[in-house]
């Protein structure tokens, strides 16, 4: 364990800019990516549960090609040909680097919601439509509410994901973590301390996020109710 | 029954000894050719055309590999190019995987607190790549507050730092330098900065491309040189042997198409 001793952690004080600047850049394509998800994603999943055929097979489609290729690669066609075909020139790397997250984790968020509103029950939706709701009312005030609960452990879970997954903007020069951190290992040529340095941070980042996803979690599970106390007796 | 089953399992045991030991004499042989020269491994990064590119049959070609294999030649050793990629030259030349790095590698003072280099076979320069109806980038100096696009950890990228700063967002940092030039045409970025030889080629390769090249004073001459690990000095100076050879003989001045008076 030689190499513990000459760790040179003044290269990371003195690049520390540079890390500040990729935690605050790792964030925010992470929770733009995850909400402009989360938002494609529900109608994606909704689309995938539709009868009609012209809904459900663009829906379908979507999600295989999204789904079956790499991220990496879809990076690189968004930043590189998509977009630049599209619009003539670059949008920046931020925003080429949101779309594709948004695109991606929309197509895994798809799947969710079709795999959680399809968990229920099809008597509830036959008890909904003879109580006289209709089919969208049934949706949102009867299926839905339960389907959410079933949807937060995978929702939280693809969260996480997207986290790491974000690193991969790197290749665009999004200067995120690991981009601070290859930039380091080039300019001295040592690999230990700035890989071990983005590998730390975003192990907090994650750690921070899976604190968050448990309580959400724990207030959606079927047995939370906000008027007992921790000892499960019901509070007067 | 039982006897069966005791001669069933000598014969795994026989056959596994026998693959195994067919394994320590192929290892052993690993590193020498069969008539005892040893054989060197050297490693490189094939996007860099034209000292290093892979050409159709997927073999390492260029300036570089042509370089070595005049010095191997001249020299009588043998070795094997490997595309490695430009970080893992460095890494795998610390551990000792590879025995040299030949991939267009300039001569840094930073580069010399770790590695050793042979004495120079080209000499380089940078360019400004910008847009083709551009007029507002002139000269480095005007570079401040624009966005540059560069090859990572490449001399572009440390030229980048210089005039930008070492931790400015402005700078972009590219896998490889055909990306970075391709960033200035969809104006991501507003200039890239690469190495001269690399900008002639790919103008060559794409004479459509809206793009122009500004020559600048204040960007140094750059020396490629093969690398070494620091105190490996057997294969430097067989290098630096094979490589005055050759450019005594004019060889290298035929395959760099440069005046070899450095």
């Amino acid at each position: 364990m030689d190499f513990l001793n000459d760790f040179r952690w003044d290269i990371i004080w003195n690049y520390r800019e540079l890390f500040l600047q990729g935690i605050w850049i790792t964030i925010v394509l992470t929770i733009c990516g995850y909400i402009g998800g989360i938002i494609l994603g529900v109608f994606l999943g909704l689309g995938k549960t539709s009868k009609k055929k012209w809904i459900i097979w663009p829906c379908k489609i979507y999600v295989d090609l999204l789904r079956g290729t790499p991220l990496l690669v879809q990076i690189l066609i968004i930043h590189f040909a998509l977009i630049p075909s599209i619009f003539g020139h670059s949008l920046g790397v931020m925003f080429s680097g949101i779309a594709a997250l948004v695109l991606n984790s929309a197509a895994y968020n798809a799947e969710i919601f079709r795999a959680g509103i399809e968990s229920i029950d099809k008597g509830q939706t036959e008890a909904a439509r003879s109580l006289g709701l209709t089919h969208a009312q049934a949706m949102r005030k009867v299926i839905l509410p339960q389907a959410f609960r079933r949807m937060v452990p995978p929702l939280g879970n693809e969260f996480i994901a997207l986290l790491k997954d974000s690193s991969l903007v790197m290749v665009i020069a999004v200067n995120d973590i690991l981009y601070a951190a290859k930039v380091i290992a080039g300019s001295y040529q040592r690999f230990w301390e700035p890989y071990l340095t983005a590998a730390v941070l975003y192990l907090v980042l994650t750690f921070v996020v899976t604190k968050i996803v448990a309580y959400v979690e724990k207030r959606f599970s079927i047995d939370y109710n906000p008027r007992k106390n921790k000892e499960g007796r019901a509070v007067r | 029954m039982k006897k069966k089953s005791l001669f069933f399992i000598f014969m795994i045991l026989a056959s596994v000894s026998l693959i195994l030991s067919a394994c320590g004499t192929g290892g052993s042989s690993n590193g020498a050719s069969e008539d005892g020269k040893k054989k060197f491994i050297g490693g490189t990064e094939a996007s860099f055309a034209p000292f290093i590119y892979l050409d159709d049959k997927g073999t390492v070609s260029g300036i570089d590999p042509d370089i070595v294999k005049a010095i191997a030649e001249e020299m009588g050793f043998e070795y094997e190019l490997q595309n490695v990629g430009w970080e893992p030259v460095f890494a795998k030349l610390t551990n000792g995987e590879l025995d040299f790095g030949a991939a267009g590698i300039t001569i840094t003072d930073k580069r010399k607190e770790t590695y050793d280099f042979t004495e120079p076979y080209y000499e380089a320069t940078l360019f400004l790549i910008v847009p083709e109806g551009n007029t507002d980038i002139q000269s480095v100096a005007d570079l401040k507050d624009k966005k540059v696009a560069v090859q990572i950890n490449t001399t572009s990228h440390e030229a980048a730092k210089k005039i930008l700063g070492e931790t400015n967002p402005n700078i972009m940092a590219y896998e490889n330098q055909p990306l970075a030039y391709q960033e200035v045409i969809n104006g991501t970025a507003d200039a890239a900065i690469g190495d001269n030889a690399v900008i002639i080629e790919y103008l060559k390769n794409n004479p459509d491309a809206p793009l122009k090249t500004i020559e600048d004073p204040s960007f140094e001459k750059e020396y490629y040189g093969l690398m070494v690990k620091k105190g490996n000095t057997e294969m430097l100076n067989l290098l630096n042997e094979g490589l005055k050879k050759i450019k005594e003989n004019g060889k290298l001045a035929e395959i760099t198409g440069q005046e070899t008076d450095f």
